[in-house]
Formats: structure tokens, sequence, C-alpha cells
């Protein structure tokens, strides 16, 4: 630092500046960071040395901008990095701070040397702006300015007053009231502080100590002011004296606060909790009140001290030079300092000091010194400890770490699942075995029902294929009856699962005893059932008994019985309803009895006038019909369900009794007994004629003995040319993808799987005189090459052939059956007759030589013309099996062409593949081998 | 034909009668059905199987007067349908010729 050039006039000026107050402009720059915990002790060095430079790093900086960013003056130390301004920001709180001034005395006076160095006008400029900014650092100034006399409040009066007045200027001597706001606004900050004051102090002595020797150092030099230096030593004990009374008292009070368990100081953190603030207010105060006194009287002393010393400095430094002052200072070397310090000490005159005053200050002085040097040994070693071990230390922390990830892991788990259980069971218990047999006992009674079998009847039929599948035949259903009431349906048997099998008996006894229980309060309630029933629909006044009272509800007590909840088409019939069904069939029967008499009569006289003409069956009739058709087929269907054994006769005949009526009305809906020419078609046929009327028709054939079977199948022969499938066959003929050849399959294929397979077991059984009379019947109504061109047609003649030849074999004939000669001829005869007719047609049968000749090109890839071939391949087998020997050459002529096209394709390899192939060979050999001939014979 | 006629009590026993034949569905959103009907319920839901479905598109471009757009029609068969019950205006036997 520059002292050259240095003023006595401005000192002057300075000083009357600060009498006038007027010195806030300056003291605007006052940040002081010292004791703040991030203070990075680079203060120490600053002050002793390494300031040659200054002047020409400050001195020339001759215009300063005025764009300070003030706005981070939240934190003291912020403003320490003013940008340009790093040392003489702080340098001028030394100056305006009397109270660490005091014995700083020669760095202040350098300080304020390299302040006057640059221009005065550039550092009024700086702080005397209008920016926003500036009203900031001035509260800093002022604050300081006025608290500065005392060490521990200075920082919190500055803090306090920068939050709570901020933006107020104050003059530069305030009154005490003044003064106390402020130091009772410090104290809500002292507590953070106060750790830091206390270093601060330390901190300052040492500093106040080790200039003191330098100045001394300056005394030995120049005698004559060594007079003065004495003085002015003996002022500033005079003022330590004064400060270290504050100290102490400071020091007690933060003994207090230790007390009341805060943590050592050197730990105390930062921020504290300002319930605790408030706690220590109420000392507080009571100390700053006896420190106010002093505090005055101490800035009196420093008011003189100061510029007393200010002026010793600048004439001392006036004769040194600048180099001279060239000093490493370390905290290090404050030790070897102290020791000479009490050395000067003692010789230091004593002045107006009381000497046990200044005696009894070194020894706490120095241990406290020594405290704090400990203290920075410690955390330096602390600091290498954790440097040396950082590695191991990091990797046992990682470990520590990972081992609490997995234990906190662990524990949420297991909350959660207990959290889960807890969530779970939160209605365990809640209710009582009696409230769970209660709704148990509501839930099943809903399951009861009058006919278990017939409620639960897909289950039931599921399950009983499932079972014949799987090669069980138990017979029992499963379902759970209650004597005649009502029973439940129990579904499929469930498979496996021992606890869900106890389950289900468990419920099943349960259902028993209720339904028993149920079953004894009806009992109970029918014997006082009239009783019970009075009044239930009002009383009426005893008067009025002669007029009945209005009925509110006609209950029918026949219908009653009926239960409502049984669907339509499983109506059950109560017995009452069954009784006048039965009455009511009787009477049909005797009806239909006379109507057959009349007809049969009819029938053998053929024009018999007698016959009553009907127009054929409208659609809907058909319909409606087939319907009721179905009722009586679920009912007939159940009732065999429910066949009683024969030992319990009254059932049986009950049973029995019912079951015929069912089946009566069946026969008689089906209006097979109507006559032949009632109408056309024929009412049978028109029920046929419905693809659901030849489903129902194999069901209903189940509960018909052999006699209306062939009583069916006679009419059904009889009247094949009324048969939908026979007027409509000709439209498969075609290659046309219609709806209506679409129906017509559907149709066709519905009659073959059902009509035709419920009637095959009747002419397999049948004898040979039957079918030769079935076969004279078709030949005699209808023209039996147009038959033979049909599906259905071919099919019922191939089963009358291959009867036949059964029949002829002898294999399954019983003996009563044995065929006579009479019968055999008249067989002959029917063949002959018959082979007579289709004859010219036998190409014909073919449909595809059909298709081709409806002028349709047949396509392999579109038609499978074998498949659909193959069946007149078997006729035509079975029809040269019966053919006589005349007749098997005109058969073989006339299907020559056939054959050969057949097999040269064949042979020629006219063929998509080897299937196709075998397929026609196949064909031809099922002919030829009839015959007696063999495809391999064709020689081409 | 006593018994035929007293086994009509209600509109669904017409519906009835057509169960297994192919029926005629109108629905709404100009759409229609045949198919053969296997099921219905009180929603008159209905399951149909062997259905051509016709779609009337109405085309009514700009500036065209009300009743001059173009009807275009457009088919698809399915297999097996449900048909929701919301949608059914009408259920009928098909017309025959």
């Amino acid at each position: 630092m520059s002292f050259f050039g240095f003023e006595q006039s401005d000192l002057e000026k300075e000083k009357q500046r600060f009498l006038e107050g007027g010195i806030q402009d300056t003291e605007n720059l006052a940040v002081f960071t010292w004791g703040e915990e991030s203070y990075d002790g680079l203060g120490d060095a600053l002050q002793e040395g390494g300031d040659d430079l200054n002047d020409e790093t400050f001195g020339s900086t001759g215009a300063v901008g005025k764009d300070f960013d003030f706005s981070n003056t939240g934190g003291l130390h912020d403003s320490v990095a003013l940008p340009g301004y790093p040392e003489s920001s702080k340098d001028p709180l030394n100056q305006e701070n009397p109270v660490f001034q005091t014995k700083q005395t020669v760095p202040a006076v350098q300080v304020q040397s390299s302040l006057k160095s640059i221009p005065s006008r550039s550092l009024e400029s700086l702080w005397d702006d209008k920016s926003p900014f500036s009203v900031l650092p001035r509260n800093n100034g002022t604050a300081r300015s006025t608290s500065s006399s005392s060490p521990f409040a200075s920082q919190p009066t500055a803090r306090g007053l920068q939050t709570l007045s901020h933006g107020v200027s104050q003059p530069g001597v305030r009154t005490l009231a003044e003064i106390e706001a402020e130091m009772r606004a410090a104290t809500q900050q002292s507590r953070e502080v106060t750790v830091h004051r206390e270093k601060l102090l330390r901190r300052q002595q040492e500093e106040e100590y080790l200039r003191e020797q330098e100045l001394l150092r300056q005394q030995q030099e120049e005698d004559e002011y060594l007079r003065q230096e004495q003085e002015q030593q003996r002022q500033r004990y005079l003022y330590q004296q004064e400060q270290l009374q504050i100290q102490r008292l400071q020091q007690q009070r933060e003994l207090l606060q230790q007390a009341q368990s805060t943590p050592p100081p050197r730990m105390l953190p930062v921020s504290q909790s300002p319930r605790f603030l408030e706690h220590q207010r109420q000392i507080l105060l009571l100390q700053q009140q006896q420190e106010q006194q002093q505090i005055l009287r101490l800035q009196e002393l420093q008011e003189q001290l100061r510029m007393e010393s200010l002026e010793r400095q600048l004439r001392a430094q006036q004769l040194n030079n600048l180099g001279t002052h060239h000093r490493q200072l370390s905290g290090r070397s404050i030790s070897p300092q102290l020791q000479h310090q009490r050395r000067q000490r003692s010789r230091s005159p004593p002045g107006t000091i009381p000497l046990q005053d200044n005696l009894s200050y070194h020894p706490q002085n120095i241990q406290l010194q020594q405290r704090l040097l400990s203290e920075m040994a410690q955390v330096e070693f602390l600091r290498d400890m954790q440097g040396s071990n950082s590695v191991e230390q990091e990797a046992l922390r990682m470990e520590a770490m990972r081992k609490i990830v997995e234990a906190e892991k662990l524990e949420e788990k297991r909350r959660r699942r207990a959290a889960k259980i807890a969530h779970m069971s939160r209605y365990n218990d809640l209710m009582t075995q009696s409230d769970k047999d209660f709704i148990t006992r509501i839930q099943v009674s809903q399951l009861v029902t009058q006919d278990p079998y017939a409620d639960d009847f897909y289950a039931q039929a599921y399950g009983a294929i499932i079972r014949s599948r799987m090669g069980i035949h138990s017979q029992d259903e499963r379902v759970l009856k209650f004597g005649s009431s009502g029973g439940i349906g129990l579904g499929i048997a469930p498979k496996g699962g021992h606890r869900r099998q106890s389950a289900m008996q468990k419920m099943e006894q349960q259902v028993e005893r209720i339904v028993s229980n149920a079953r004894r309060r009806e009992e109970e309630k029918g014997l006082h059932s009239l009783h019970s029933l009075q009044g239930a629909l009002g009383k009426t006044s005893g008067r009025s008994y002669k007029a009945a009272p209005r009925q509110l509800l006609q209950v029918d007590s026949g219908s009653a019985s009926s239960s409502p909840t049984l669907s339509h088409a499983h109506a059950h019939i109560s017995k009452q309803d069954s009784i006048d069904a039965k009455n009511k069939g009787k009477e049909e029967a005797a009806a239909e009895a006379a109507k057959l008499g009349r007809e049969a009569l009819g029938n053998a006289a053929d024009t018999s006038s007698d016959l009553i003409r009907k127009d054929p069956l409208s659609r809907r009739e058909i319909l409606t019909c087939l319907e009721d058709l179905h009722d009586l087929v679920l009912k007939a269907e159940q009732l065999k369900q429910e066949e009683p054994l024969p030992e319990e006769t009254q059932f049986y005949s009950e049973w029995e009794y019912e079951y015929s009526g069912v089946v009566d009305q069946m026969w008689n809906q089906l209006k097979v007994m109507a006559p032949i020419a009632t109408s056309d078609p024929h009412p049978f046929m028109s029920l046929l004629s419905v693809a659901k009327g030849k489903r129902v028709l194999s069901r209903l054939a189940r509960h018909f003995d052999n006699q209306q079977m062939l009583t069916m199948l006679t009419l059904l022969i009889a009247c094949f040319n009324q048969l939908d499938v026979f007027k409509q066959a000709p439209l498969l003929d075609t290659l046309e993808d219609t709806p209506e050849r679409v129906e017509v399959e559907r149709q066709t294929n519905a009659f073959l799987s059902n009509v035709l397979h419920s009637i095959v077991s009747v002419i397999s059984n049948g004898s040979l005189r039957l079918v030769t009379g079935l076969l004279g019947l078709l030949l005699d109504r209808n023209n039996v090459s147009e038959v033979a061109q049909t599906q259905p047609g071919l099919s019922l003649l191939t089963l009358f052939l291959t009867r036949v030849e059964v029949i002829k074999e002898g294999a399954a004939v019983l003996e009563t059956e044995l065929p006579t000669v009479e019968d055999a001829n008249q067989w002959q005869l029917m063949f002959d007759h018959m082979f007579e007719q289709l004859t010219p047609d036998f190409p014909l049968l073919f449909p595809s030589s059909r298709i081709v000749a409806r002028g349709f090109h047949l396509n392999q890839a579109t038609i499978a013309v074998d498949i659909i071939d193959r069946p007149v391949w078997q006729f035509l087998a079975a029809l040269a099996l019966h053919a006589l020997p005349e007749q098997q050459p005109i058969l073989v002529h006339s299907l020559r062409e056939k054959v050969l096209e057949n097999v040269v394709g064949a042979k020629k390899g006219w063929v998509s593949d080897e299937q196709e192939r075998r397929a026609k060979l196949h064909n031809v050999d099922l002919f030829l081998s009839a015959l007696g001939l063999s495809s391999s014979q064709i020689d081409l | 034909m006593d018994s035929s006629t007293s086994s009509i009590q209600e509109p669904f026993d017409l519906i009835r009668l057509s169960l297994s034949e192919r029926v005629f569905v109108k629905l709404r959103g100009d759409r229609e059905l045949t198919g053969i009907l296997h099921a219905y319920d009180g929603h008159m839901n209905l399951i149909l199987s062997d259905v051509e479905e016709t779609i009337m598109i109405v085309d009514l471009p700009e500036g065209v007067a009300e009743g001059q757009g173009t009807v275009n029609v457009a088919k698809r068969k399915m297999d097996m349908l449900f048909v929701r019950g919301d949608g059914v205006i009408l259920v009928s036997p098909p017309s025959r010729t």
C-alpha cells in the first residue's frame, strides 16, 4: 500500500465528517465478514502484506461504474465479492469500524491511504448513486457505524436493520433509544452469531497484538515517537479493558446459552430454532441494558483513540518506506507472538488501567486462544484422517448404504403385506355363524326349483355327454331331489378338489335340512291356512258378512297349483292340468277315432264323398304345429326321464297314463293319420317341409312304437313326390350358387340325416313282404325314375335293396320272418318293374350327368364329381346284385359310357391328383365287382 | 287347429315360430339382415346364422335436392351373428315367392 500522497487535510476532513455524522457515505462500503463460518481465513494474510501493488491495482481505476450487483447483499460476506473491490470493500470497514479498528491502526491507515489514492470522486459516485440498490449497502453502513462500539452486536445489528428497518436512512449519530432498538433487533439473531463473534474477537486480538509488535519495532527505530506510542498503548489498554468487560459479559451469556442445551460453540449451526432464540431474549435484554452504558463510554474512548492512532500511524508511515512493512504473518505464528505480547503487556505502563483487570484478562485470553488452536488442529487432523482413508471409508459407506437400502426394502415389503392383510381382514368376524347360515339359506332357497332337472337341463345334458364320453356310465343325475316337491340341479360333477367336494356335501346337507324345515312349516301353515288367510285382504265389518266382500284378487285354485316360475317351453303340468289334458286328449282321441273310422272307410272306397278335403297347411300353421310338437317332445322326454320303476305299480300306471297321453298328442299333432287325399301336400309332408320339422321327427320317433313308425313310413313313401326335397331336387343339379340352392341343400341334408335315419330302423327290421309292399307303393304312386334322380329317393331305394339283400342272405333274419317263395316272387316282380322303369334313365341317375345335361360345364375344381356320384354307384351296385342275368347286360350296356369315361380318365391321367384317380376307379369297381367284373379288365 | 292358435299368446310367440327358420330382420341405420334365427330374448337380441347383411348407403352430394341422391347397396355375409336387440325394428319370415 502506498502511503505517499496522503494528505493531512484529508484526515482532517475525514475527522470532520465523522464527527458530523456524514461518515455514512463511505461507510456504505463497510462489509465485514470475519467470523462468518464461510470465512476463509484470507483476512489474516490480506492485512499483513502483499499490498505493494494495490495502488497499481486500485489506484488507477479511474472510472468505476455504478452497475454493481447489490442485490446479493442479503448475506454480509456476499458484498465482499463486489467486483473490482475485493480488498477496498473490506478495508473501509476497518477504517469506519472503530471498535475493531483501534488496534489495527497500521493497516487501517494503510487502507485509508489506498482509498484516498483513488480519486475520491469515483468513490463518492460509486456509493452516492441513485440506483435502487444503493439503499442496501447504506443501511449496512449506518448500522455498523452506530453499533460498532459493541463488538458482539455489530454484525447482528447490521443484519437486523437490513431485515427490520430496510430502507430507512439513519443519521450518523443516533439516540440511545435507537441503539437499544437496534440491539433488541440484533438479539434476534445474536445466537447464530455469537460463535462467530467469539472467533472474531480472538482473531482481532491476535491481529491487534501482531500489529502492536510491529509498532513497537517502529518505536525502537524511531525514539521520538516512543512517548506517543506509550500514550497510545495506554489508551488502547484502557479501551481493551472496557472491551474485555463486555467480552466477559458476553462469555457469561454464552455459557448460559450453552448450558441451555446448545451444542458446543464450534458445532453450533448457523440456524437455530426460533423458539430457542425467543427463550434467550429475556436474558439478553437484561444484559444489554448493562452493556449500553459501557458501549457509550467505549464510543468516546474509541473516537479519541482512533484519532490519535491515525495521526501517529500516518506520521510513522510517512517516515517508513513501503517495503519495510513486508510481513508474512500466518495464523500459525500466533503463539510466539502471544508470548511476546504478554511480555510487552507487562512492560507497558499501567496508566489508568487497574492492573488486576489487565492481569485477569490475560490468562483468559490465552486460554481462549489455545482452545481455538486446539480446535483448529483437531479439525485439520480430522480432515487429514478423512483424506487418507477416503477410499476405504467410501467403500464402507457404500456397503452401509446398500445394507440400509436393502433393509428398507424388506421393511417396506413387509409393511405392505401387513397392510394388505389388515385391509382384507377388516371385516373379519363381523358376521356370526348364524348370520352366515341365514345368508346361505336365503341363497340356497333361490336354487330350489320344482323341476331341478329341466332347470339345469343344459348342464345335465352336457354332463351326461361328458360322462358317456369318458366311459363312465353312471345313470345318476346331478340333481338333489327333495321328495316330490323340488330340488336343486348340481350341474356338472366337479373334478377333484376334496375341499370343494366336502363343501358341496355340506351344502347338500344344509339344503336338505332347510327344505325339510320349510316343508314342515308349510304343513303347519296348511292346517291353519284358512285362518291365516282370513282377513288378509282387509277385515269386513260384522254387518256386511252376508254380502260377500268384493274380491280384489281372482285366484283360480286350479291354475294356482302350477308353478309360475317355469318357462312356457318347459311348462310343468300339475296333476290337475294333466288330468284335464288327458280328458281333453281322450275326447280328441275319441273324435279322431270316429273320424279315422270314417276315413278308413273312405280310404277303402277312395272316392268316397266323405273325404274331408282341406287346404294344405299354411306356413304359419306348419310352424305353430311344429312348436306345439316341440313342446310335446320336451314334455315326453322329461316324462321319460321321470319314468318310475315298474315295481311301483301305482306310480308307474299313473306315469304310463300321462306319458301315453303325451305321445298320443304328438301322434295327432303329426297328422299322419290324415287321409292321403286330404290335401296336397299332405299335412305330414308339409310338416316335413321345414327343417325343424325334419329334425323333430327323429326325436318324435323315439316315442312312437313300431306300428306308428310303419304307418308314418308308408305315408312318407306314398306321398314322396309331395316332399320339398323331392320337388326342389332339380335345383341341386345346377352349379349356380343361389340362396335357393343353398336352402335346398340344407333341407336335403336335414332330411337325410334325420328323417331317413329314423326310418332306417323300421326298414332294417322289416320283412321282405313289407319291403316289397313299400316298393310297390313307391312305384305305384311315384315316378320311380324321378325319385331315383333325387338324393333322398336314391337313398331310400338303396335302403330297400340292401335290406332285401340282407334278407336273401338270410343272415339277420328270424325264422318267422323267413321269406316265403310267394314273397320272393312278389319282390322279384316289383324289382323287375322298377328296373324296367329305370333302364332308360340309368345315365341320368348320376348328378354329374344331369349337371352336364343341363348345359353346365363340369369342372373338377368347382365340384367333386366323384363324391356326388358315389351314392349312385352304390345304388347301381346294389341293383346289379339283384339284377337277373338277362338284366345285367342291359345295365352294363347303358352304363358302359360312364364306366369307360371314369376308367379312361383315371388311366390316362386326366385327373388332378392321385386321390381323384383312386376315387374314380373305386366308384367303377364298386359297380363292376357287383357284376363280377373289375376295372382292370377293361382294356383300352 | 285349436291347439295351434292357443299356443300364440304374445307377440314373441310369433317370433318363436320362426326359430331355426330363415328370417328377415330390419335394423336401424338402413340395414337389413336375412339369416336363420337360432335364438332370441325379450330384448329382441337375436342370434342368426348364415347371415347376409344389406346396408343402404344414400349418397347425397352437395347441391343435390332431397331424395335425388343415389342409393348404394353394400352386402356382406357372416356365418354367425349376434344382433343386439336395440337395433331391431322388424323381424319377419322372408317373403315367399
